[in-house]
């Protein structure tokens, strides 16, 4: 970020702006930046799943409104924001509004610890996987509110099946990223990128590369873990009552949450920013001119969300193939395979490093 | 055990790659309004007539009762088929024995009320 913040300094003084003002805006600018981003990613995010989908099934997809279906998501969240807010009669109406607010807002700080380049990194903080897994169980706390405040039996019994899960799934992802920080000595996002430059942890620990994947798919409610919001079972689980603006904050969450989950999977197991084989396209093409040192960064990001796509085709492609697990195969699965198998792997890491 | 695991671990790879395969394939949605499909040349849509005598063969051979013919004299006034009834099985077209009845290749019927299905198919050139 220091880089990133001469440059804009230079720029400040060049066209005669207060110092003081140009410090404020930099740390705002950025959040502001990645908020935008946010919200264009899950609109192209949505579109993006329901095309593939559709091309897994045979069909079309959506393909109606604009070129090829592309404004598609943009019609349904601007039908979403101008939809009435239904106000439960019974129930707790504080904590029905609230839910969504935090479970929402609790994603943004994900997207702003994630380090997108080597110079994009907003809060670098020394122990930013252990923000991450922290903040990150905040959405799942929230939904179980909001099914409770919603006097709902649907909702009641999804929010339930999520604290279950989240009981099961967690233990598996703190294990997991125990070993990884046994093998790099380090707890910051941007050190265990940077680790990684000569050998993805990916090769030395594919079995918490699996274990991983598998419960991260639990953590984000997705098929075939999607117990919390079964349609055939609970109409909608935990959102059921909601409708409109409240609605659509869960809904972004949901893809936000799959966004970053896979950036962070990308970051941990497949090099995050670092291209594959660690030479830079732009050092191939342009040489080592002075235009390239800025084109190395737009080039790192691209690398990050490609890794990134790939995961989220991967999550796209098993919802198209498996159906949903009942609940108690998903617990069985968890606690008497999964989380023995994140134990022994845990041990079988740490006695290599030793 | 071990076999069992190996079981689901290619049944999983097959569902996988089943699923896979299909996003190579041709999509089978037909985008109708702007793209009309393809019939056959037997399809059976809206029936129309030529030259009607008013034998009656058709109403009689009618299966669902759609048929009504209304007659001046010996003259056919109106030929009304109910398209609501109407069950598009041919037979009025395969009895008729001056080959009078046609059904043509139109299948788009929907009408915005009940009267509109009922229609004169008589033509008078």
């Amino acid at each position: 970020m220091n880089f990133l913040l001469c440059k804009f300094l230079e720029f400040i003084k060049t066209i005669n702006f207060s110092e003081h003002i140009a410090l404020v805006l930099f740390s705002i600018l950025p959040f502001a930046l990645i908020l935008g981003f946010l919200i264009l990613t899950v609109i192209g995010l949505v579109l993006f799943e329901r095309k593939i989908l559709g091309y897994f099934t045979q069909r079309k997809g959506p393909n109606r409104v604009g070129f090829w279906g592309i404004l598609q998501t943009t019609a349904d969240a601007v039908k979403l924001l101008c939809k009435e807010n239904i106000e439960i009669s019974s129930g707790d109406n504080f904590l029905f509004t609230l839910s969504p607010i935090i479970a929402f807002a609790a994603i943004i700080i994900l997207w702003c610890i994630i380090p997108y380049n080597a110079e994009f990194n907003m809060i670098n903080s020394s122990v930013g996987i252990l923000i991450y897994l922290i903040v990150s169980s905040f959405p799942m706390l929230f939904h179980f509110l909001a099914g409770y405040s919603s006097n709902n039996k649907y909702s009641i019994i999804g929010s339930y099946r999520a604290l279950a899960l989240t009981a099961s799934y967690s233990v598996p992802i703190i294990f997991t990223i125990l070993s990884i920080i046994c093998i790099t000595n380090t707890m910051n996002l941007n050190n265990i990128i940077l680790f990684q430059t000569k050998k993805w942890i990916i090769f030395s620990n594919i079995l918490g590369f699996v274990i991983f994947y598998i419960s991260s798919i639990a953590k984000l409610n997705r098929c075939p873990f999607d117990l919390s919001e079964a349609e055939s079972e609970l109409v909608c689980g935990y959102h059921t009552e909601y409708s409109g603006m409240r609605f659509a904050m869960f809904f972004l969450g949901e893809y936000a949450e799959l966004f970053v989950m896979c950036i962070l999977i990308s970051i941990l197991f497949l090099g995050g920013y670092l291209p594959p084989f660690n030479v830079y396209l732009a050092n191939i093409f342009m040489g080592n001119c002075s235009l390239c040192r800025y084109l190395i960064y737009f080039e790192q990001t691209f690398w990050l969300i490609f890794k990134t796509l790939l995961i989220i085709f991967s999550i796209i492609w098993i919802r198209a193939t498996l159906p949903r697990f009942t609940q108690k195969t998903t617990l069985d699965f968890f606690w008497k395979y999964l989380t023995p198998l994140t134990i022994i792997n845990l041990i079988i890491i740490t006695f290599m490093r030793i | 055990m071990l076999e069992k695991i190996f079981n689901l671990v290619k049944a999983l790879f097959y569902g996988f790659v089943t699923v896979l395969w299909h996003l190579f394939k041709r999509p089978v949605t037909e985008e109708y309004p702007e793209e009309k499909p393809v019939l056959n040349e037997y399809f059976r849509g809206r029936p129309f007539l030529n030259s009607c005598a008013g034998c009656g063969y058709c109403k009689r051979v009618c299966p669902a009762d759609a048929i009504r013919i209304i007659k001046n004299e010996r003259i056919v006034e109106k030929y009304i088929i109910d398209l609501k009834k109407c069950i598009f099985c041919g037979n009025c077209m395969f009895y008729c024995p001056s080959k009078s009845m046609h059904m043509s290749n139109d299948f788009a019927l929907a009408t915005n009320s009940k009267s509109g299905l009922q229609i004169d198919i008589i033509n008078r050139r």
